[in-house]
């Protein structure tokens, strides 16, 4: 064996820890990119995948109005026009206990030339008159087929009957069959067209038309179709669906780089430590005959090493990782987005072949300098450490120039790139860099302060504390770094969180203004219902909803139609315009509202017109105004529900607002509307206001659940990387130590000692971290959220989360600091200073 | 879609013959329904046009409508249209939709081109629901898509009806008028298939159709005339236990007369004895052939590239009716690969009735020689 690489195996076989410690950062922060890569993929894919055997060979849709299409244009397109590649479709919500799937109403005739629902089981005595699958699910009403995990999960067998809600309404339903998809389609409960169209109530109609067409025969085709329909892509609805949650996996990835990025700064640490205590090991290789290449390479090796075990270790973590942050993902895109039922994680070749990437070439890159460094050693002796530290002294006001340079170019980034949001994540990332390039120079300006202060508390011992983390700055800067890092970042990821909370709620409580909300998620409300419940003992008025999606070959446009009750419009904050003159507007011709983040990024506003396809064909309306609204589904236009009638025929309601009157009771009411659910049965989802604004609250919460995962994984990176630093730090002054023992200090007081030091540690970090922290919050709050939202929030900061910031800091270091304390405490005097 | 080939080839197993172990499935799979279902167990008057339309209580009826066509050039095709209506159940619930129906229709369409040995097919489903496809008397039609046939003129006295189907590949719109007015085949119109009472059809045909219109071919068109006929049966029921298939042969001959028979085949390579058919003289008169009647002799046979042995020529002799001819496909491959697989193909026909050449043309269907396609 080569006596460099033994020289190398034997230093770090006696410095285990700083080897372990080094894994540990680089393997977690490995271990959160494959995590959320995994968990954005999967659900990606798992929703992907069931569209597309959804979607089948179907090239386009023919889609209509809200209230879908009439189904004699199918029958026209088939017998008239001779079409035979198309298939109807009737789509809705439905409800299995509390788990919500599609419905899909097929004909499975027409299916054979666009999709191949594969069954599983193709058994006799399916249902009671003993049919076939096949048979009993055309002929029987209420067969229903489903994917076998569903089925599975559901504790159904194939003949066992359930119940499912549909519009509101509970109907009997037998379960026929199973697929045989492998999970695809687990999201999706197939019936037969009839079966559907009974379920919903709406014999006549379908949501829309799938067709295979051949791109010679789609102009034709779309030509003759009416006036009240559209042809649309079916790969660009896939698209602007998948659209919708790109901004919210962007942000989950920049969170997952936050912790390569501090397990960066951890590895560069180690690295630096293991030139720093090899000086003289590596003076000595010099004068036998080591080259300077031989040295670079032998750091730069053993870093690759540990960025390869430590990647494939992180990888291996990172699966495990993925498979519980995945839960946490899907719940939010179902949530916010569209539904997915992920049944596997997906786990491609590319997220692995990244995540080692990341590790090793984070390791290669941050052990660069010091592997220079290593290479500069001149032979036989060591530089005195002294020389060293002025050496960083110096290094450490030109990084600061440099790191100011690094802030003016994420500032640039940020007025350059307009809505751009990965230049926005950029930018971010370049005021991390920045910031931290400055840390070590106000780190050595803090101690300055702190040390007569320290003086002043805790004599001389308390100052020399102090005074060492300046002028072991080469040791202790790059661990301040990690964690004036990691806690900057819950600092302002916390405030952009509570501001962000804050501002929805102060939207909810002003746009919730009715007493008692009630509806049917989906619309379909009884027009009985509706009626009977207006005209409640105690209601003093009311508003309508109608949230209708109007499908679009780019992006889709949702139209909320309302019928505004006398004191709806003051819930209504108008952002850029008159309210006064908006609304007689808004009630008296073709004029919408639209939502602020609609108007961020189809860049309307007031005086702007914008066309939308109604069913008596397209139609202007003029913009009005834009409103104020966080709803993440609400990224369309408001209209009022007079135009709406005027323009689509569809006479649904989604929901109720209801105003009591002076001293009715809300829950009186809100039982009374239960009981008319009960007798039109329909179970409509009653609620007060309060208790919407809660759940409201509740789903925002959860939305940051990953985010949250995130940023802690980033504080644990960063302790690690403390607990290092402090070990490295104490065993190097292990003499010094011995001397201190020997002069007198008890063990309790070299505890102490320690403990001081890796508090004030901490406390300069945290202190470090708060500028940097609000200004990230700042960035997240006025340039991620508003480029990846659309929406703008007030920024307001809570003194408790930069207490809670400093806490954390120094409760940090504590924390790491304690074992190397502990182990201070009991160096022997005499043992410790004979060494070397 | 495997299932539902699966599913429609055993619902289509009374009309062409399944593998037995299917069909015994299949009686498995409908036995709970197939009770209630009205079986075909005594002779009923016959009643035109009303009887062209449909019997939807019945499980499975057909429109089958074959033919041999000419080009002014001289150049032969033949074509089939044949459209299948099945009962999935006996009743249906009333419903709101208009899609609930237990009606099914299937369509299959060939043209033979023996010139450039090609076989063209294709197939269409849908439920007799919307008007997507369907049957009714009065005026008559049938119909599943934009493939049809039609009356073009429901008064008249003899059928004159409008044959339209239309594919990238294949082309038809044929004016078929009624030279014969509709015969009643076995015992006027009740056509006994096996012992069992009730396994039995309705079962009539208009055996010469003479014939109009246009053929297109890919992107050929050709006008076109010859002779049609039209097999019309219903009923509920199965093929027996002991069946394996059937060869059906209704031949024009060249003396304005005509012969259908069918020829039942058992397990055991026999015929079985209810193997029947019908003889039409010039004037229109029909006279019942039992199978006693007539000699049957296979001269060769075909194997299908896919698998499976066919018959493809025979000696036919009707002693009784002084026929004696000889039946040549006018290709060998004319084997459709639809739900159910099956030989349906033009003939000629050559040899002499009562000692006169009588040459002419014809179709025969070949069922139970090949495993059905998954």
């Amino acid at each position: 064996m080569p006596v460099i690489l033994k020289a190398s195996l034997g230093f770090l076989w006696r410095h285990p820890w700083q080897l372990f410690l080094a894994t540990l950062g680089v393997c977690i922060g490995v271990a959160v990119i494959v995590a959320v890569d995994l968990a954005n993929a999967s659900s990606r894919i798992a929703f992907l995948q069931s569209l597309e055997s959804i979607t089948g060979d179907a090239t386009h849709q023919v889609v209509g109005g809200p209230a879908g299409i009439d189904e004699s244009l199918y029958v026209d397109l088939r017998r008239n026009r001779g079409i035979d590649s198309i298939a109807p479709v009737v789509e809705s919500d439905a409800l299995i206990g509390e788990r919500s799937f599609t419905l899909l109403g097929a004909d499975l005739f027409a299916e054979q030339a666009l999709r191949d629902y594969e069954f599983a089981t193709a058994e006799a005595d399916v249902d009671a008159n003993g049919r076939s699958v096949f048979t009993a699910f055309l002929v029987t009403p209420g067969s229903v087929v489903m994917s076998e995990q569903t089925a599975a999960d559901l504790g159904l067998d194939v003949g066992s009957g359930f119940e499912l809600t549909v519009s509101g309404r509970r109907q009997a339903a037998t379960l026929v069959g199973t697929f045989a998809d492998g999970g695809t389609l687990a999201g999706y409960i197939l019936a037969d067209i009839a079966t559907a169209q009974e379920w919903l109530d709406q014999p006549g109609r379908l949501t829309r038309i799938d067709v295979r067409l051949d791109e010679d025969e789609v102009a034709a085709f779309r030509a003759a179709l009416p006036d009240d329909v559209r042809l649309l892509d079916a790969e660009g609805r896939t698209r602007s669906t998948l659209e919708m949650s790109d901004a919210f996996m962007v942000n989950l990835n920049a969170m997952s780089l936050l912790a390569l990025l501090v397990g960066l700064f951890l590895i560069y640490n180690s690295a630096s430590f293991s030139v720093l205590q090899r000086r003289p090991l590596l003076g000595i290789l010099r004068a036998l005959g080591v080259t300077r290449g031989q040295a670079f390479v032998l750091i730069i090796g053993e870093a690759a090493v540990l960025g390869l075990v430590a990647g494939a270790l992180g990888v291996l973590l990172g699966i495990w990782l993925g498979e519980r942050l995945l839960f946490f993902v899907t719940q939010s895109i179902n949530d916010l987005y569209f539904r997915v039922a992920v049944t596997s994680v997906t786990i491609s070749q590319f997220t692995l072949v990244k995540g080692l990437a990341a590790g090793f070439i984070a390791s290669i890159v941050a052990a660069a300098v010091p592997a220079i460094e290593a290479a500069a050693s001149p032979p036989r002796l060591a530089m005195a450490r002294s020389a060293l530290e002025k050496e960083t002294g110096v290094a450490v006001p030109r990084i600061a120039v440099a790191g100011i340079a690094v802030l003016a170019l994420a500032f640039l980034t940020l007025v350059l790139s307009e809505t751009s949001l990965i230049a926005g994540l950029v930018a971010v990332f370049l005021l991390i860099l920045g910031f931290a390039m400055t840390i070590p120079w106000i780190v050595l300006r803090l101690t300055r302060v702190l040390a007569p202060l320290a003086r002043f508390a805790g004599g001389v011992p308390a100052r020399l504390a102090v005074v060492d983390i300046g002028t072991s700055l080469s040791r202790t800067g790059v661990a301040i770094v990690a964690l004036a890092v990691a806690v900057s970042a819950t600092i302002g990821v916390s405030v952009m969180v509570d501001s962000f909370r804050g501002s929805v709620q102060a939207w909810l409580e002003r746009t919730l203004s009715a007493d008692i909300y009630f509806g049917l998620p989906g619309g379909g409300l009884d027009a009985g219902l509706v009626d009977a419940a207006t005209a409640l003992p105690g209601v003093s008025a009311y508003s309508t909803t109608r949230r209708a999606l109007l499908p679009a070959a780019d992006s889709s446009t949702r139209v909320i139609a309302i019928r505004m009750a006398p004191d709806g419009y003051a819930g209504i904050d108008i952002l850029d315009a008159d309210p006064d003159s908006v609304w007689p507007a808004w009630e008296a011709g073709n004029a919408v509202l639209v939502s602020e983040p609609y108007a961020y990024r189809n860049r309307v506003g007031p005086g702007d017109t914008l066309t939308l396809p109604t069913d008596r064909g397209p139609v202007d309306f003029d913009v009005l105004a834009s409103f104020q609204s966080y709803d993440v589904n609400g990224s369309g236009v408001m209209m009022s529900r007079r135009t709406y009638d005027r323009l689509w025929d569809d006479s649904r309601v989604d929901s109720i607002g209801l105003y009591l009157a002076d001293g009715a009771s809300v829950a009186g009411v809100v039982a009374d509307v239960e009981a008319l659910g009960g007798r039109y049965e329909q179970d409509v989802f009653v609620s007060s206001n309060a208790d919407i604004r809660d759940l409201s609250l509740s789903i925002f919460d959860r939305t940051f659940i990953v985010t949250n995962i995130l940023y802690w994984l980033a504080v644990g990176v960063a302790i690690v990387g403390i607990l290092g630093s402090m070990l490295a730090l104490q065993l190097e002054r292990g003499r010094e130590l011995g001397l201190l023992r020997a002069l007198g200090m008890t063990p309790g007081q070299l505890g102490g000692h320690i403990a001081f030091q890796t508090g004030t540690i901490g406390a300069i970090s945290g202190i470090a971290a708060i500028p940097l922290g609000i200004a990230m919050a700042w960035v997240l709050i006025d340039v991620i959220n508003r480029r990846a939202f659309g929406w703008q929030i007030a920024m307001d900061v809570t003194p408790g989360f930069v207490i809670a910031g400093l806490g954390l800091a120094i409760g940090s270091a504590l924390v790491a600091g304690a074992y190397p304390a502990w182990r201070a405490a009991r160096t022997q005097p005499a043992l410790a200073m004979r060494e070397e | 879609m495997r299932w539902l080939a699966l599913a429609l080839f055993l619902l289509a197993a009374p009309s062409a013959n399944a593998a037995e172990e299917e069909r015994s499935e299949l009686a498995a799979l409908l036995d709970a329904d197939n009770e209630a279902f009205p079986r075909a167990t005594e002779p009923r008057p016959f009643v035109f046009p009303d009887d062209h339309g449909p019997h939807p209580e019945y499980r499975n009826e057909w429109w089958y409508v074959t033919g041999n066509l000419e080009a002014a050039s001289g150049r032969r095709f033949g074509f089939e249209l044949t459209i299948f209506r099945f009962a999935l159940a006996p009743g249906i619930e009333a419903s709101p939709s208009a899609w609930r129906s237990n009606q099914v229709y299937i369509a299959h369409l060939a043209v033979t081109d023996p010139g450039d040995e090609r076989f063209v097919v294709a197939e269409k489903y849908s439920r007799g629901a919307l008007g997507l496809a369907g049957a009714q008397a009065s005026p008559f039609a049938v119909w599943i898509d934009d493939w049809s046939i039609r009356a073009r003129d429901p008064a008249g006295e003899r059928e004159r009806w409008q044959l339209l189907a239309e594919t990238a590949e294949i082309g038809l719109d044929l004016e078929l008028d009624a030279q014969k007015a509709p015969v009643l085949n076995g015992d006027d119109g009740l056509s006994q298939k096996s012992p069992e009472p009730g396994n039995a059809s309705y079962y009539y045909s208009i055996t010469r159709l003479a014939t109009a219109g246009e053929l297109r071919l890919g992107d050929e068109t050709f006008r076109v005339t010859g002779t049609s006929w039209l097999d019309r049966e219903w009923s509920s029921s199965a093929l027996g236990q002991e069946q394996t298939g059937w060869d059906w042969f209704a031949l024009q001959l060249g003396d304005g007369s005509e012969l259908m028979f069918y020829n039942l085949r058992l397990r055991d390579g026999t015929s079985d004895a209810n193997s029947a058919g019908t003889y039409v003289r010039p004037d229109g008169e029909a006279i019942h052939v039992r199978r006693d009647d007539v000699t049957l002799t296979v001269l060769d046979t075909w194997d299908s590239p896919e698998g499976g042995t066919y018959p493809a020529r025979w000696r036919i002799a009707v002693p009784a009716a002084g026929i004696d001819v000889e039946v040549t496909p006018v290709m060998p491959d004319q084997e459709l690969f639809t739900t159910v697989r099956y030989w349906e193909g033009a003939v000629d026909v050559s040899g002499t009735v009562s000692g006169r050449a009588a040459d002419g043309v014809g179709y025969v269907e070949l069922t139970g020689y090949a495993e059905s396609p998954e």
